[in-house]
């Protein structure tokens, strides 16, 4: 069975001394699926996402990408993109010496060509020689977006990634999911405006407190997804 | 890609960044020169009295300067938390410990090599003749700082106390290698016999070499959050 882009919780949990910050959770997201991840603050939406980043290793329980155990086949972590609020950037290298970085860390082939491709579709082939420190938020935010998928992985975790982003940002960013779901990838949003998820995602999932409270399928539609969160809006959003 | 292929590219990021900025550098300089140029007008050094308390100076005003880059080695990786793209690359994060290893390793020799003309001319001495033995210290004297020093900052860098606590841990740890540097140092300038540097010398890469074997081991560990 084809295990690319897909991610399976086992009873995952996470625990920090007696803080219990993600209870055992079973899920099972599949290659393909879109899901939008919802809580409040604290509710552990950023410690689920950072055991299946493979960032954190979960207290119990186990969490596996692409039928491989993170903490066992480090080689795994490769399937993975994360595009969060922050860039993971250096603000003090250039936009191609950033990329030039991390492809080197990813050992791709063909990094000139690959880096031209993605300044390009990051609309920043014509300052890719300046210092990511003089860019602006969007236009470090559309780097960011190619160096967390230089190196073409089948799953995107994306923690708020709409936040700070213009009108234009925002939607260059929307294609873009578009076009990677399009394209079969697995991602999970993490975001607290359900406006941003709106027609992005087929799934949604709710913590509440360290604990999955709901696992639901969705359609495109925002009023659903309004009317699915609803219990959950005073508390959790 | 390999191991030491990652290394290598970190270290390479981080001699650029540094290139670019002098974050680290820059303050480990001026603060081994003010050492110097402090312990200079405290003590008026000559001959023997030199020879004993100089290499104590020399490797006091390191350490201290160390601490200075070593809390510095993982703050550009907290700036946009790009740490957490370093460690989401496929690989063994031991690549990462290495790479930032050397490159405090350079920047430690980068500032002994800076500094000791400054230390020759305060505390007037001749250095051509025990240039290479002294070079020789540096290199394992800093080696050991590093091993022990990038493993204790990479664990520091997520504490709230991180500027206490990175001499807190490093300093006890340090010790016994900085006795065998002020020592073989105080040999070299005595130009004592190579028979009683030796044993100096072994001791300070068995501890550079047994700490940063433990350090690739435990990097995992320390890193996490």
């Amino acid at each position: 069975m084809d295990k690319d882009g897909e991610i399976v919780l086992t009873d995952a949990a996470k625990r920090f001394g007696a803080y219990t910050a993600l209870h055992p959770t079973n899920l099972v997201i599949s290659r393909g699926q879109a899901v939008l991840l919802v809580g409040a603050n604290g509710a552990g939406k950023s410690t689920l996402l950072r055991l299946v980043a493979g960032l954190s290793r979960p207290s119990d329980g186990e969490v596996q990408i692409n039928g491989h155990d993170l903490q066992d086949a480090p080689e795994a972590r490769s399937a993975i993109g994360l595009l969060s609020h922050q860039t993971l950037l250096y603000d003090e290298l250039t936009a191609r010496e950033n990329l030039r970085f991390f492809a080197q860390l990813y050992g791709l082939h063909n990094v000139q060509e690959r880096l031209d491709e993605a300044l390009a579709e990051a609309r920043l082939d014509d300052r890719q020689h300046h210092r990511v420190s003089s860019f602006s938020r969007g236009m470090k935010q559309r780097l960011a977006l190619a160096r967390a998928t230089l190196h073409r992985p089948s799953i995107l975790l994306l923690d708020e990634p709409f936040t700070g982003l213009d009108t234009g940002s925002a939607t260059a960013l929307r294609q873009f999911l578009h076009l990677f779901r399009g394209n079969g990838g697995t991602c999970i949003l993490v975001t607290h405006r359900l406006d941003e998820a709106d027609g992005l995602v087929d799934r949604l999932l709710v913590l509440e407190r360290g604990h999955l409270r709901l696992d639901q399928a969705l359609s495109s539609d925002l009023d659903q997804l309004y009317a699915h969160c609803a219990p959950y809006l005073d508390s959790a959003l | 890609m390999s191991f030491i292929g990652r290394a290598l590219a970190i270290l390479r990021k981080d001699l650029q960044a540094e290139w670019r900025t002098k974050e680290r550098l820059s303050p480990m300089v001026f603060f081994t020169l003010l050492v110097l140029l402090v312990f200079n007008f405290s003590f008026e050094l000559g001959g023997a009295a030199l020879r004993e308390i100089g290499p104590g100076v020399l490797w006091s005003s390191y350490v201290f300067a160390s601490l200075l880059g070593l809390g510095r080695s993982f703050a550009d990786e907290h700036e946009n938390d790009a740490l957490d793209a370093l460690l989401l690359a496929p690989g063994d994060h031991g690549a990462i410990y290495l790479g930032k290893m050397v490159g405090n390793l350079v920047f430690l020799l980068a500032i002994e090599l800076l500094s000791l003309p400054f230390f020759a001319l305060f505390f007037n001495l001749s250095l051509g003749f025990f240039l290479v033995p002294l070079l020789a210290v540096f290199v394992l004297g800093s080696a050991c700082l590093a091993s022990v020093g990038t493993l204790f900052a990479a664990m520091s860098n997520n504490m709230r106390l991180r500027e206490l606590l990175l001499p807190l841990l490093l300093l006890p740890m340090i010790l016994p290698a900085l006795i065998s540097c002020v020592a073989a140092t105080k040999i070299v300038l005595a130009n004592g016999h190579f028979t009683e540097l030796l044993p100096h010398m072994q001791m300070l890469g068995v501890y550079a070499v047994v700490f940063t074997v433990l350090s690739l081991m435990l990097f995992e560990y320390a890193i996490e959050e």
